[in-house]
Order: C-alpha cells, then sequence, then structure tokens
C-alpha cells in the first residue's frame, strides 16, 4: 500500500517528465541515427551523421573552435565570477546591514532576458554610436577605444565578461548561503588561538565552502558548455565577427534550422547528442570527484 | 484514515489521467478546426501561412479580393514571427494541422521541405512561361527538376544613395564609371562624409555588399553558367579579385566596419553622415521611413576596373513563394488560389498593396523608386549567385562569404584565402552539373 500510495503521488512528475523531458530527449537521440529528407525519415544510418560531424564541412572546422570557444566561456566564468562572486560574498557576509539589499542589487541583471542583454550591450559598444567609446575619447583612453564586438581578438571575451556581470549575483548567493553555514564555533576558536583573517579564511572558511564551490563549477560547466542566447544576441547565429563567438549551440541551431541540407535533422541531432554527452560526462566526472572529496572531509 | 488515503491516491490517478488526456488533446481538437468546413464543396476555408507579420492587412485586402470573385471561398491568412516560422512550418506540415497554401522559402532552402514530401509538384497546373529563368528556379527543386511553388517576389540589390549629399559634396549625378565611383568617393571622403554605410559585423550583409559592388567582376550570370558547369570554379582569378573589391573600397567604409552593425550602418546613412547604402530593394521603406527627407535615389555600382564585361548589372532573386500542401483536404481549391497568385492582377495588387516587387512580369510601379529598381532588373539582371545557386546544403556559399569578407577585412585572409575557403567549403555538397 505504501509503495502504491508514494507512486500514485509521483505519478504526475514522472507523467510530465516522461512525456516532456524523456521522450523528445530519446527521440532526438534516435534521430541521430538515420538518414533524413527533409522531415520524412529514410533508413538506418549508423554512426554516418557522427562521423560527418568529424569529416565533413562546416562541422570539421566550426565544431572544434565551437567547442574551444565554450571551454573558454567555461574557463573564463569560473575565473572571473566565481572569484568575483566569492569575494564579494565573503565581504557581504561580515556586514549585517545593506546585505539583504546589496545581494539584491547584484541579482539585478539576471532577472533580465540574455537577449536584451546582449543587444543593450551591443549599442553601448558599437563603434560608431557607443557611449562607452566616446566616455573613452573623453577622458583620454582613446587607445582603449577599440571595436570591441568588431574584432575577434575581444569579442568572446566581451561576451564572457558581460555574462559574467549578468550573472555573477548568483554565485553570490549561493556562497552567501554557503558562508552562513560554516560554524561560528569553528572561526572564533581560530580567532582566540590567533589567526588572523586571511589564516581563517584559507584553513577555515575555504576548506567548508569547497562543495559549494563544486557545485557552482558543475553548473557553470553545464552553464557554459549550452551558451546560447546571449552569443546569439552579441553575434548572431553565426558567431560574428569570423566565427569568433561561435558556440557549439549557435553552430546547432543554424545546421538544424537555417539550413538547405536535406540531411539537416540528422546531423544536428547527432551533433545535440554529442553535446548532451560533453555536459552530461562532463558534469558526472565532476560530481564524483566532488563526492569523493566530500566524503574524505566527513571521515 | 486509510479511507481518507484511498480517496486522494483516487483523486490523483483521476488528475493524472486528465493531464494525459489533455496533453493529446490539441492536435484533434485543431484537427476538426482546420478541416471543418471541408465536407461542404460550396463552403471551403483556405489557411495561407506566412512569416509576414508586417504585411496582413495587406494580405487581407488582397484576399478580400478574391474572395468576391470566388464564391463559398475564404482564405484566412496566419502570420508567424519570421524567426520561428520555418519551425512552425515544418511541424505543421509534418502533421495534420499545416495550412492549405503555405509561404514557403525559396531555391535551397526550401529544398528540405520538397524532399519531406509536403508539396504538390505544379508543372503542367500552373504556368510560369515568360516568366524571369531566375525567378522559376526559386520555386524548382534541383533535386527532380518539379516545380513545387509559384513566386512572389523579386529582390534586388542595388546602391541607395542620398542626393543631397551628393550634390553638396560636388558629384551632380549617380557614377556612370569605375572611375566616377571611386572619384566619388574620394570627394566624399574630403567632405567628412562616410562615402558606403557598411554594417560589416552582421555577416549575412556581405554577400549581398559583394554583390552590389562587384557582381560585373566575376560575371554575373556568365560566372554562374560556368561555375554550375563545373568549367570555373571560386578559385576562378575573377572571382578572386571581386572579392578583393571589398580591401579596394574598405576606405570608404565606416572605420572599425567589422564592429559596425547593419542598424548603424541605415542609421549612419538616414543621419546624413554616410552618402550610399548598398542594399536590397527590402531596405526600401526602411531608409524611407527612417528619414523623409533624404531625397533617396538607386543607382547600378559601374563595373569594377578589370571586368569580364564593361556593364554594370542589378543583381537578384526570388522569394516568398506559395506553395499547396500535399496534406490539404482541399488540394483543388488551393491550387486554384495559388494559380490566382501567378496572375498579373495578384502581382498588380502586390506591387500596390505589399510594396514589393511582384514575380510576375509586366506589373507596374507607381513609387518611382521601386520602378527604377524593377526596370534595372529587367534590363540588366545577374543572379544573387551564392543564394540562388549554393544555398542548397551546409556551409551555404552566403555563410562562407560572410565570413571570409569579415576574415579579408580584418587583414586575416587575403582574397585568395576566402576564395579558396568558398570552394572547399561548398564543394562539401555542391556537385558541378556536367
Amino acid at each position: 500500500m505504501k509503495t502504491r500510495t508514494g507512486l500514485a503521488f509521483l505519478a504526475p512528475a514522472l507523467i510530465l517528465f516522461g512525456v516532456f523531458v524523456l521522450y523528445p530527449m530519446l527521440t532526438a537521440f534516435s534521430y541521430a541515427f538515420f538518414e533524413w529528407q527533409g522531415t520524412s525519415r529514410q533508413g538506418f544510418a549508423g554512426l554516418s551523421n557522427f562521423s560527418a560531424l568529424v569529416n565533413r564541412a562546416p562541422f570539421k572546422t566550426d565544431l572544434p573552435t565551437a567547442l574551444l570557444h565554450n571551454v573558454l566561456f567555461f574557463v573564463g566564468t569560473m575565473l572571473v565570477q566565481n572569484t568575483i562572486g566569492l569575494s564579494v560574498a565573503t565581504l557581504l557576509h561580515r556586514r549585517a546591514r545593506t546585505r539583504r539589499m546589496l545581494q539584491t542589487l547584484y541579482a539585478m541583471p539576471y532577472l533580465v532576458s540574455p537577449i536584451v542583454i546582449g543587444y543593450l550591450w551591443t549599442l553601448l559598444l558599437s563603434p560608431t554610436f557607443g557611449p562607452v567609446n566616446q566616455l573613452l575619447t573623453k577622458i583620454g583612453l582613446e587607445q582603449f577605444a577599440l571595436p570591441w564586438l568588431g574584432d575577434p581578438k575581444t569579442a568572446l571575451w566581451v561576451v564572457i565578461l558581460v555574462s559574467v556581470w549578468q550573472w555573477v549575483g548568483f554565485p553570490v548567493l549561493l556562497y552567501g548561503a554557503a558562508l552562513g553555514g560554516v560554524p561560528e564555533e569553528l572561526t572564533e576558536a581560530a580567532r582566540v588561538d590567533g589567526a588572523s583573517h586571511g589564516q581563517v579564511f584559507r584553513k577555515i572558511t575555504f576548506p567548508l565552502l569547497i562543495p559549494a564551490i563544486g557545485t557552482v563549477s558543475v553548473l557553470t560547466f553545464i552553464f557554459a558548455m549550452e551558451a546560447f542566447a546571449l552569443p546569439f544576441a552579441f553575434g548572431g547565429s553565426t558567431g560574428n565577427p569570423a566565427g569568433s563567438t561561435d558556440f557549439v549551440s549557435l553552430l546547432f541551431y543554424r545546421s538544424a534550422f537555417d539550413s538547405g541540407a536535406v540531411d539537416a535533422i540528422g546531423t544536428s541531432s547527432a551533433l545535440a547528442t554529442v553535446l548532451f554527452l560533453i555536459i552530461f560526462g562532463g558534469a558526472m566526472a565532476a560530481t564524483k570527484v566532488l563526492r569523493r572529496h566530500e566524503r574524505r572531509m566527513a571521515s | 484514515m486509510t479511507q481518507r488515503t484511498r480517496r486522494s491516491t483516487f483523486t490523483l490517478i483521476a488528475f493524472t489521467g486528465v493531464l494525459a488526456v489533455a496533453a493529446c488533446a490539441p492536435s484533434s481538437d485543431n484537427d476538426t478546426k482546420g478541416s471543418g468546413d471541408g465536407g461542404d464543396a460550396k463552403a471551403t476555408t483556405l489557411t495561407v501561412w506566412s512569416w509576414r507579420v508586417e504585411d496582413e492587412a495587406a494580405y487581407n485586402k488582397i484576399f478580400d479580393a478574391y474572395e468576391a470573385k470566388h464564391e463559398g471561398i475564404t482564405v484566412e491568412f496566419k502570420p508567424f514571427k519570421a524567426t520561428e516560422y520555418n519551425k512552425v512550418l515544418a511541424t505543421g506540415l509534418a502533421g495534420s494541422d499545416g495550412p492549405d497554401v503555405p509561404q514557403v522559402r525559396s531555391y535551397g532552402q526550401v529544398e528540405p521541405t520538397i524532399a519531406s514530401k509536403s508539396l504538390v509538384p505544379l508543372d503542367g497546373k500552373v504556368d510560369l512561361s515568360g516568366w524571369d529563368e531566375n525567378v522559376v528556379n526559386s520555386a524548382k527543386s534541383k533535386a527532380d527538376g518539379k516545380l513545387y511553388s509559384v513566386p512572389l517576389a523579386r529582390q534586388t540589390v542595388q546602391m541607395f544613395y542620398n542626393k543631397g549629399l551628393f550634390e553638396k559634396n560636388g558629384i551632380s549625378e549617380a557614377p556612370k564609371t569605375w572611375a566616377d565611383f571611386t572619384a566619388a568617393g574620394d570627394k566624399l571622403l574630403a567632405g567628412g562624409v562616410t562615402p558606403i554605410a557598411v554594417g560589416a559585423k552582421d555577416d549575412w550583409t556581405l554577400p549581398i555588399v559583394h554583390e552590389v559592388l562587384a557582381a560585373p567582376r566575376f560575371g554575373g550570370a556568365a560566372f554562374q553558367e560556368e561555375v554550375l558547369t563545373g568549367k570555373k570554379s571560386f578559385t576562378d582569378p575573377n572571382f578572386v579579385a571581386s572579392i578583393d573589391v571589398f580591401k579596394q573600397l574598405a576606405k570608404y567604409f565606416p572605420k572599425n566596419v567589422t564592429g559596425v552593425a547593419v542598424t548603424d550602418a541605415q542609421t549612419l546613412f538616414s543621419a546624413e553622415k554616410a552618402a550610399m547604402f548598398p542594399g536590397g530593394s527590402f531596405d526600401m521603406a526602411v531608409l524611407k521611413k527612417a528619414n523623409p527627407k533624404i531625397d533617396l535615389g538607386v543607382f547600378e555600382v559601374p563595373a569594377p576596373t578589370g571586368s569580364p564585361e564593361d556593364k554594370a548589372t542589378t543583381p537578384g532573386w526570388a522569394d516568398g513563394n506559395f506553395a499547396v500542401n500535399a496534406k490539404s483536404p482541399n488540394q483543388e481549391a488551393a491550387l486554384e488560389l495559388v494559380k490566382w497568385m501567378s496572375t498579373k492582377e495578384f502581382g498588380q495588387m502586390v506591387a500596390d498593396e505589399v510594396k514589393q516587387i511582384s514575380a510576375v512580369p509586366g506589373v507596374t510601379y507607381n513609387d518611382p523608386l521601386l520602378k527604377q529598381m524593377a526596370d534595372n532588373y529587367e534590363k540588366s539582371p545577374s543572379p544573387y549567385l551564392l543564394l540562388t545557386d549554393f544555398r542548397y546544403g551546409t556551409p551555404s556559399g552566403t555563410d562562407l562569404m560572410g565570413k571570409g569578407a569579415q576574415q579579408l577585412l580584418l587583414g586575416s585572409k587575403t582574397a585568395e584565402q576566402v576564395a579558396a575557403d568558398i570552394d572547399t567549403g561548398v564543394k562539401a555538397w555542391f556537385k558541378p552539373s556536367s
């Protein structure tokens, strides 16, 4: 009786999950193994759609660059967003008065759609009318008035930094909560023993924050690997200029929806499957490392 | 307690059941709506899908005229957001809720829809004789050579210019030779005006700019023939030289051009900070609206020095085609409507109401600028080659040219390298016909 009641309570969620998540995912997965003529499915294709990702243009050339950009996006976000997030959270933790308000303020941009953010920053950074470059010129920093989004050397980093600007409130909130969970007895005891602020942070707070850092890293990894909206808003579906802001999901988008290839469904499904495996595998591996670390800490 | 548990279990199961039924319901619901009047021969409702939300009023007017002449037929025009239309249409045509008459893409981009066997072949049913060949090709499948739609509009690309700014800088008329053209650029530069407003941050505009500035340099229609039959490839010296025109004219473009979006370029033009804008006939409405005070003109850019034939051209293509859904329950009525779309009566209404250059030959235009663009195309047409023939696979010719031209303008690749990239890129799927 008990299990049956339990199942009955689970049923609505399970059915919704099955119909709207599991079923579409499995069908997309199966699409990658067939030949396609437009939307009509032909014979079994084996792995040929997957080998096209390695052997055929544009995937042969675009997929490695796009994947590299995803990885850079992850590394950049990890370094900048999480460092800033952790510092801000630590500073806010010591501050009782305006903490709530500041946390909300940091999280504000996060409430705006990435498409809107991208559009706004495109206007701000425009080399012809953008206020950013006008300001830089006025205060005598002409050498920094660059075509930010027009130069492949800077465009990707603009995308990363704007993403950091938008999402920094997220690690602030998570680290804030984790810092609240660090037992005060420990830090107090250390302080009594004569440890400095820095020592307390390095020896006590930071190790206790590792599970939170791990969670944030896994979420950042997933976020960076499936980045779409912001790069799309900045560089369109082709990663302008000259493919310098191209990402795997953009490559998927243009090969699935913008192409004249009759086998688009097959190759793009293969690409989606590969992307899923990368994200799933990466997240699983990271979680495993994290668990092991937690267990070591507990013992 | 147990009774209560049992009751709530039952309620839950019932609720889940309702959910499951609800999940299946919408499609069957739409089914009845879609073919609602199908049984009655006298009253038929034809649905037309389109991505032109902005033209809804114009199409309603056009279809009112059709309804007045065809008793018992109601045409329902249903536009969708342009960016989502491809997905909406693919789903609609694959299922049973699709339109009777869908607006479909042209050239290579309609090929997946045709391959899905979603459209009715129109050979022998619709007569397009006397139409421009490039236009008709937009409606044909390269795979089987059959006709699958009726083209709606011709788009032409050419140079828009600000007549007032030209005069102010001592240029009395639109340039007739390449030397005139570059001299005009120099005069405008000296006058502190950006000569040509190009938005190279948006790669899709660059193949258009390439056609406007350099179509004669690679040989236009003659080159189309040679490249399609495999006599020449994109590494041909004339094609390479046509790409190099970007480099030669780069000094006339806005500074940091790869950072300038196409909207910025249009703003430069409408704020009278730039004197020329290479664009499509579809840009005319936007340019006129942005600054109605500008005395707007168009001209064909003269053939660059060294062109195989010293003759300016107006590159163009067709789009907005209408087809018949193979699953439509009202195929006969739908075919009748599509047939009407190939008549001069419909074409004239497209020109007057939708304000586009109709695909139907012999239509007249009230707008002098539209008339000039249509006449130019009539006189000296050339295909927008990378769109009309090189969008039948990935990577598309236009994508390759967009990226390549950006690399050229950034200085990271030479014209030869860009041409070689286009050549290897399209060879991933393109096979010459001979």
